[in-house]
């Protein structure tokens, strides 16, 4: 039984990284721009499957890197031209386009790679076997590199919103982004630069979960609403919120899997309602913003 | 505000429900159904102006929130879901325990009673929803909250198979009988059809009723600023609560018909999908307009009959309009037909419609 819980909690944190990285990628847009990203799910699920086509040709490391670096790029080109034409209106707008592009990013994830789910080639040697403490064995793939990999990344995220320049910037901008325009800051470029970074983390957690689970088209629209829940628990353009958000419904709805497996995909929900009846804003929410 | 001749906007409603089948004669729209040696009337084809109806309602109810009290719910399928799921249980019976409880029941052809029954669970539903959601959230949080929730109720149709019959849902629901007409009368789907269109027509009718009332001015007001609303002794809160809710009757509405129709229901009458199909034809349509949501159920489904032939990939088609109208037609096409009439093509163009500032009065 011990076992059995570790396992699911070990799961659970696999999990709960990649949570946390997409969830922080819609958390910095949301926050800087009040922008609600739909496409942000879809552009995991192309993370998934960049990585899982580059792997074969490039190996594993740089077909890592460049499908995040792809979707960040997208993610740029995206806010260039879709987004940008609707700042000034209310902001459900980008909301309802962003719906409408992943429709159509699904349907051609669907063109390109199929209707059933693909499987990735493989992991090299040194991450695809496991580790043992004590009589425990843990995958190094999903239990070491995942976690090492998150944490670089949430300390890179962290370092360069609280102590770069263009970190001020955003801080400022999320704040007032036209007071910071008028004191000289270029900021629909900074605009399109965070929309990148955000885009670079739902990509990279896509080809960070290509080995581990199975990649179908609809695992955009699972994400998207998952990653909803994680803001709403978390708090909108929290940085910790979507830390301890992911980290918290992947451990639980994992938990879940003992306790009662038709509600494995409620337990998100469950936590969220509970949430919102005692701190409306979320964990780590602010009363006032992008409302 | 527009000349004020309620009776003629009636009256043209209840023309084009009753002449939409004639011109759908293969799934598209045809403007020319007599023309040529072809029936102007297919009826396999009479299920689609059904479905469009069905939707109409859906959209409607969608409308009153969006297009009138400004609040996206990107979550309206589960009304839709729970209307129709109530109204096939209703029907079938069920025999279900919940932990201890036995819950039975023998079903009943009422359909009167069974839409009674769906209507006001659905009311409860959306009133406690209400509660939780109206004085939390506003803006983009509350689409993201109203999408999440919608989800829970999916994954309960998806899950609860004893209740819902799970995945597959459940089929063979019988049709009810019309006292006065033979029996079996509405397994044809021409006569389904003209009962979907009296029940529509009934549906817009208090929908017009309420749009128009002080009620829905009071809406508007809400709409354009919650805190002038509010300096002027309105409750803001009430009103947003009472506005939820009214607007997840037209989908319970249309999920009712739906069972009835479909004579079959599953869950993906309550996903994101659904949800978004909604709000797609009320941006079509045009969200200001009281026709809008009808005609975009209309043009949605147009869309879909006329690429779904083809290719297998035809979301990817209604996506791509769908995008190019909130970029360039953000009032949908009849805002786009008036913006014409009024300043020409170029202006349209230039005015780019759906401004903070300049949103356009109803």
């Amino acid at each position: 039984m011990l076992h059995e819980i570790a396992d699911q909690v070990f799961n659970g944190i696999t999990l709960g990284m990649l949570y946390i990285l997409v969830a922080l990628g819609l958390n910095v847009i949301l926050g800087l721009m009040g922008v609600i990203n739909f496409s942000h799910g879809s552009f995991f699920m192309l993370g998934a499957y960049v990585a899982y086509t580059l792997a074969p040709h490039v190996g594993f490391f740089p077909s890592l890197l460049l499908a995040a670096a792809i979707i960040g790029v997208l993610g740029m080109l995206f806010e260039i031209f879709l987004i940008r034409p609707l700042y000034g209106r209310i902001p459900e707008y980008a909301l309802l386009l962003t719906y409408g592009t992943a429709l159509i990013f699904e349907q051609v994830a669907r063109r390109i790679w199929g209707d059933d789910a693909v499987r990735y080639p493989g992991l090299p040697d040194w991450l695809a076997g496991s580790v043992n403490v004590g009589s425990y064995a843990f995958p190094v793939y999903k239990d070491v590199f995942l976690v090492a990999v998150t944490v670089v990344i949430l300390t890179a995220v962290w370092l360069i919103i609280n102590r770069t320049n263009i970190g001020v910037i955003i801080r400022a901008g999320t704040r007032d982004a036209e007071m910071v325009e008028v004191l000289g800051i270029n900021m629909p470029f900074t605009f399109t630069l965070v929309f990148g970074l955000g885009s670079f983390l739902a990509g990279l957690a896509g080809a960070l979960a290509a080995p581990v689970y199975a990649i179908i088209p609809n695992l955009a629209s699972q994400w998207i609403v998952l990653t909803f829940v994680i803001v709403i628990v978390g708090g909108i353009g929290s940085f910790w919120g979507a830390v301890v958000g992911g980290l918290a419904i992947g451990i639980l709805s994992s938990l879940m899997e003992l306790v009662f497996p038709p509600a494995v995909e409620l337990t998100g929900f469950i936590i969220m309602g509970l949430v919102l009846l005692v701190r409306p804003r979320g964990l780590f929410g602010v009363e006032g913003l992008f409302e | 505000m527009k000349p004020d001749r309620p009776w003629l906007t009636l009256a043209g409603i209840a023309i084009a429900l009753g002449l939409l089948p004639f011109f759908m004669p293969d799934g598209t729209l045809d403007l020319f159904p007599f023309a040529g040696a072809r029936l102007p009337f297919h009826a396999g084809f009479v299920d689609l102006a059904t479905t469009i109806l069905v939707f109409g309602l859906f959209a409607i109810g969608f409308n009153l929130l969006f297009g009138h009290t400004g609040e996206l719910s990107f979550g309206h399928a589960m009304f839709f879901a729970l209307g129709a799921y109530a109204t096939a249980l209703f029907a079938k019976g069920f025999d279900v325990m919940v932990g201890p409880v036995h819950l039975q029941f023998a079903g009943s052809g009422n359909a009167l009673l069974a839409l009674a029954v769906a209507l006001t669970l659905v009311a409860l539903w959306a009133w406690l929803l209400a509660r939780v959601i109206v004085p939390r959230s506003s803006g983009i949080y509350y689409s993201m909250i109203t999408l999440a929730f919608a989800q829970v109720i999916y994954f309960i149709a998806f899950h609860w198979g004893d209740l819902t019959g799970g995945e597959d849902g459940l089929q063979g629901i019988p049709r009810p009988e019309v006292p006065g007409l033979p029996p079996g009368w509405l397994g044809d789907g021409v006569h389904f059809y003209i009962a979907a269109a009296v029940v529509a027509f009934a549906a817009i009718v208090i929908n017009y009723g309420i749009v128009r009332s002080n009620f829905g001015s009071v809406l508007r007001a809400i709409r354009e600023n919650k805190q002038r609303a509010r300096f002027l002794g309105y409750d803001v809160e009430k009103y947003r609560i009472n506005a939820f809710v009214l607007s997840a009757l037209f989908p319970a509405l249309g999920g009712w018909l739906w069972a009835y129709f479909q004579q079959s229901v599953n869950p993906d009458a309550g996903s994101v999908d659904f949800s978004g199909r909604v709000v797609m034809m009320s941006l079509l349509g045009g969200i200001n307009s009281f026709a809008g949501p009808i005609l975009g159920s209309f043009v949605y489904w147009d869309l879909q009959n006329r690429f779904a032939r083809f290719d297998r990939y035809w979301p990817e088609i209604i996506g791509i309009v769908f995008v190019f109208v909130v970029l360039l037609a953000p009032r949908g096409i009849t805002g786009a037909v008036e913006d014409l009439r009024r300043y020409g093509v170029g202006a349209m163009v230039r005015r780019s419609p759906g401004r903070r500032s300049e949103r356009p009065a109803p």
